[in-house]
């Protein structure tokens, strides 16, 4: 049985600088997948690729059996993989419910779209409080949470979430990484980008490390996390 | 991949808006290519090139193209009748889409080309200040058939008495505003019987100099000016000055300035329940004014230089030639001093001619002749008589006030007028 | 004074013009932060095709009957001018330095202008336009025109139809996501370049709108109208906050009425008789545009950039 996301040699590029140099790497459904590795890697990169924002310009991306490397960003969204991009990017001056309404954009069932929201606002009971409020005026790790609560709205067959912790106090980081577990459990496949490496890959099936453009070291998450070279590198230890 | 495309697009957008523009000169040169070629009797003809310059597009094109064929029609007629023998007339029209900066354009060009020997043109006052240099120069020939503005010809200070000639080789067939101005306040007054007049102007050399001597003399005569406003060129909306005038119980209105603006104006002034009459100049003496306009037209008054061609004996064969041709434009107001000007360049090079044993000297010694033979014009044109006096100006000073009557322009009082 | 609120209800009206022209700018550019210059000729072109709609009725069609037909005419011409322009002339450019949409927009402008010009019977001159019958109206010492009313009656509909729709229907919303941050609307699924071609389509709608009532309110179209018209509109934009519909529609109002106030009182100020009358009234909008800039850079409804993500 092939995985539900296959990614094979993707090579990006600004201009001509090459910010990943032909990658390859896989998620099966109901894992969880984690791209680790230093800033200027190119993990952002890739999930713009993976969802479109970028064209790649060269390798093959396959999801649900699917070819991508031609698909404008809006159609991969039906195709169900959904990103909850780095910096959170939320609509600021819309509301909270908008928001995920956006979220839910190509859907046509609305029981099943208010749903979802109910869903949402059980998972983070804080974006049901504010419902009707800017989402501008929410603080950075509400912002994190109403961004994987929109991406969470197009009911994806892939999650992908890039650095949800970036910028967020030790307990919101704690809270979110706490969703994803949480997430998991309820067998929603994700490929999570994260830099803070101890949290990604204890809870990672599969990880890969990233560095400048290529994977340099892949495993189960529970090696990688034991591996001298990744704890001297990225767990900060000597 | 994204800069060619750019590039492309870019070029092509360009390209295309000249093409167009090209395509609205290129039929113009058509047409007086066409016309010209009614000549050529002998084979060891000269040909000598009579330059035309005066707005043949957009705004004032209607009485720009009556100059361009009003000239073409005198050197039809000059080389048909082969009153220069061995000469050759033709016509090279440039376009200054009254603009003072592309008529300065113009005048380099024709100065540059050798065959022009003179040049007539152009229609608007604005427009001449920018060329009159660049002829003079060259000391070659430029005769306008419509500018109007005194200083063109009698210096900045003309109005203090202290009239000084700025350029020998500018000189017009169209008297001056000076007298354009005079003569309608005083039909306005002594006439039509208005005392509370609202004075407007575009701002422009030619409207706010008409519009200020109305001003002068409406008041020198007892009138009582109800108000005064400006308006720029291009404007619409003319509301707010409607609703002043309205409130300022004017009973009539005199606007300096051209069609363009007082064709809406009147509109909106009528539609206002404002029912004064709108004056002028000769800048709105245009069917066009009318044909815009429409009904809120009706009653309006514009003075215009001369007596009107279309009473003149001598004009009837220019009118039905120029009708029979099928040229565009309006020749009513300016086409016969535009006939008259070419005219007056013609017989001047038939004179340097007869005083050189009938060849033309080379052409930098045959247009610094030309400039003093038109100054010694002196001959009935179809407008009336042609000579110059000192500064260069006509001295035929007559003028006609029009009025709109059931849908076109009837001359009302044609008159000389020296101040 | 007594003519006070007489030019008040002129500077309405002529800033309801200016607002319905204003809002094809603040769409678009909200949207891809472009600049539409073109799209002052726009609004002439779509009075033009409302024009030759009307010419091309049996003679003796009731004005009433016309209007919509003309309306239709006018949308269409200046919807397909609109649309296509941003398809071949601005889509290509989008990733290209600012400056090349800028000159292509001035390319598109001079090329509309002499297209007119040229081809359409008569269009170097002024067309006449057809005028609604009735009128004048006088509620108090303001005097109404038919024309204005149409106006006044287009914006009003114009403005409700377009709050109504950004805000409660789904390409509404769609559009507002894309205006805030168009790569994330697309991680949505927004088909951003069709919400960018609704953009335009509404803009051109509303400039053939504006282009009818010009030709309704003044009786007369001239191919060279959309340069100024266009200039005040930009200007109304800016002032009201550009990339806010409700901005645009205010700006223009406040332009409107900003430009017969200084040109109906300011040369009554003692010492600035020289600065007041018609002939000054461009500049006075203009300054009004500075100094409001000068207080409220965003302009009057305008988000601060650093709200933009
Ligand atoms: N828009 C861009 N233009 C040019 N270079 C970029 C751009 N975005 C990222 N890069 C470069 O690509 C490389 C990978 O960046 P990114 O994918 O953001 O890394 P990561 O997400 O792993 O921190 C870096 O060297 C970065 O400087
Ligand atoms: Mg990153």
């Amino acid at each position: 049985m092939s995985a539900l996301l296959e990614v094979d040699n993707l090579r990006v590029a600004y201009g001509k600088i090459e910010a990943v140099k032909g990658i390859s790497f896989a998620v099966e459904a109901g894992q969880v997948v984690t791209l680790i590795g230093t800033n200027g890697a190119g993990k952002t990169t890739t999930l713009r690729t993976l969802s479109g924002l970028l064209k790649p310009v060269g390798g093959k991306v396959v999801f649900d059996g699917k070819p991508l490397t031609r698909v404008p960003p809006h159609k991969i969204v039906a195709l169900g993989l959904a990103h909850s991009p780095e910096g959170r990017h939320i609509f600021p001056r819309l509301t909270i419910e908008q928001n995920l309404q956006l979220g839910a954009y190509l859907r046509k069932d609305s029981a099943g779209i208010t749903q979802d929201m109910q869903r949402a606002y059980d998972l983070f009971p804080i974006l049901g409080e504010r419902r009707k409020q800017a989402a501008g005026t929410l603080s950075g790790g509400e912002q994190q949470m109403l961004a994987m609560g929109r991406a969470l709205m197009s009911q994806p067959k892939l999650l992908m979430l890039d650095e949800p912790s970036m910028g967020l106090s030790p307990i919101m980081m704690q809270k979110i990484m706490a969703t994803i577990v949480e997430l998991r459990a309820q067998g929603t496949t994700i490929l999570l980008v994260e830099q803070n490496a101890q949290a990604a890959l204890s809870l990672a099936d599969q990880a890969h490390v990233m560095e400048v453009g290529t994977i340099k070291l892949s495993g189960t998450g529970h090696a990688l996390l034991h591996d001298d070279e990744v704890r001297k590198t990225y767990l900060g230890e000597d | 991949m994204q800069h060619r495309s750019l590039l492309i697009l870019t070029s092509v957008l360009a390209t295309g808006a000249l093409t167009l523009t090209a395509c609205g000169s290129r039929s113009n040169d058509n047409k007086s290519n066409g016309g010209g070629g009614s000549s050529s009797s002998s084979s060891s003809n000269t040909t000598v090139v009579i330059g035309v310059d005066a707005p043949l597009t957009g705004a004032n094109s209607a009485t720009g193209l009556g100059i361009q064929y009003g000239v073409q029609i005198a050197v039809d007629d000059a080389n048909a009748k082969n009153l220069v023998p061995g000469v050759t007339f033709k016509v090279k029209a440039l376009d200054d889409k009254a603009q003072p900066a592309t008529g300065q354009q113009n005048a380099t060009a024709l100065v540059a080309d050798n065959s022009v020997i003179a040049a007539i043109g152009p229609l608007n006052s604005g427009v001449a200040q920018s060329m009159q240099q660049v002829f003079a120069s060259a000391n070659m020939v430029e005769i306008s058939p419509s500018n109007t503005n005194p200083t063109l010809t009698q210096g900045k200070d003309w109005a203090t008495g202290n009239k000084v000639r700025a350029f020998k080789t500018y000189f017009r067939t169209a008297t001056t505003d000076a007298l354009q101005g005079g003569f309608a306040a005083d039909y306005a007054y002594n006439t039509l019987k208005k005392k509370d007049a609202f004075v407007v102007d575009d701002k422009q050399t030619y409207g706010a100099g008409l519009a200020g001597i109305f001003k002068g003399k409406f008041s020198g005569l007892g009138g009582k000016i109800a108000g005064t406003d400006h308006v720029n060129t291009g404007d619409t909306d003319y509301s707010t000055l409607v609703t002043k005038i309205k409130n300022s119980h004017a009973d009539m209105l005199y606007y300096g300035g051209q069609y363009d603006e007082s064709e809406l104006i009147t509109k909106q002034l009528k539609a206002a329940g404002v029912n004064i009459p709108l004056m002028g100049g000769d800048g709105m003496f245009s069917d066009t004014y009318i044909k815009t306009a429409g009904k809120a037209a009706e009653g309006d008054l514009a003075t215009s230089v001369g007596v009107p061609v279309t009473t003149l004996p001598a004009a009837k064969d220019f009118i039905s030639t120029y009708k029979s041709k099928g040229y565009p434009g309006d020749y009513g107001t300016y086409g016969g001093y535009s006939y008259d000007a070419a005219t007056a360049v013609i017989k001047g090079v038939k004179a340097i001619m007869d005083a050189n044993s009938n060849k033309l000297p080379a052409m930098t010694d045959a247009r610094s002749q030309l400039v003093d033979a038109v100054q010694k014009s002196d001959f009935d044109g179809i407008a009336g008589h042609v000579s110059f006096d000192q500064y260069g100006d006509t001295t035929n000073k007559q003028l006609t006030v029009y009025q709109v009557k059931s849908g076109a322009w009837a001359p009302v009082k044609s008159g000389t007028y020296n101040g | 004074m007594h003519t006070l609120p007489q030019q008040l209800a002129n500077g309405l009206f002529i800033g309801s013009m200016y607002g319905l022209i204003a809002i094809g700018y603040t769409m678009v550019y909200g949207i891809v932060q472009l600049i539409n210059f073109a799209h002052g000729e726009i609004y002439m072109t779509g009075a033009f095709g409302a024009l030759a709609v009307y010419t091309n009725l049996p003679s003796g069609t009731s004005i009433w009957l016309a209007l919509p037909l003309m309306l239709i005419g006018g949308g269409i011409v200046s919807v397909l001018i609109a649309v296509g322009a941003e398809r071949f002339a601005y889509r290509p450019l989008r990733n290209a330095p600012r400056l090349a949409p800028l000159i292509t927009a001035i390319g598109l402008s001079l090329a509309l202008q002499q297209a007119v010009f040229l081809w359409y019977p008569g269009g170097d001159n002024g067309k006449r336009f057809p005028q609604l019958p009735g009128g004048p109206y006088h509620i108090g010492s303001v005097d109404i025109q038919s024309g204005d009313i149409f106006l006044i009656v287009a914006a009003v509909v114009c403005m409700v139809a377009l709050a109504t729709f950004v805000r409660t229907s789904r390409t509404g919303r769609a559009m507002q996501a894309t205006a805030q941050d168009p790569d994330t609307a697309q991680l949505m699924g927004i088909d951003t370049n069709r919400i960018i071609v609704i953009a335009f389509a509404i803009g051109g709608f509303f400039a053939a709108v504006a282009g009818v009532a010009s030709g309704l309110k003044y009786g007369q179209v001239k191919f060279d109208i959309g340069f100024q018209a266009g200039l005040k509109a930009f200007t109304a934009a800016v002032l009201g906050g550009i990339g806010n519909i409700y901005g645009a529609m205010l700006g223009g109002l406040v332009l409107g009425i900003a430009e017969s106030c200084a040109s109906a009182y300011i040369s009554n100020i003692p010492g600035m008789e020289q600065l007041g009358g018609g002939g000054w009234a461009n500049v006075w909008a203009f300054v009004l545009l500075i100094v409001v800039l000068l207080v409220r850079p965003q302009g009057l409804l305008g988000e601060r950039v650093a709200d933009r993500a």
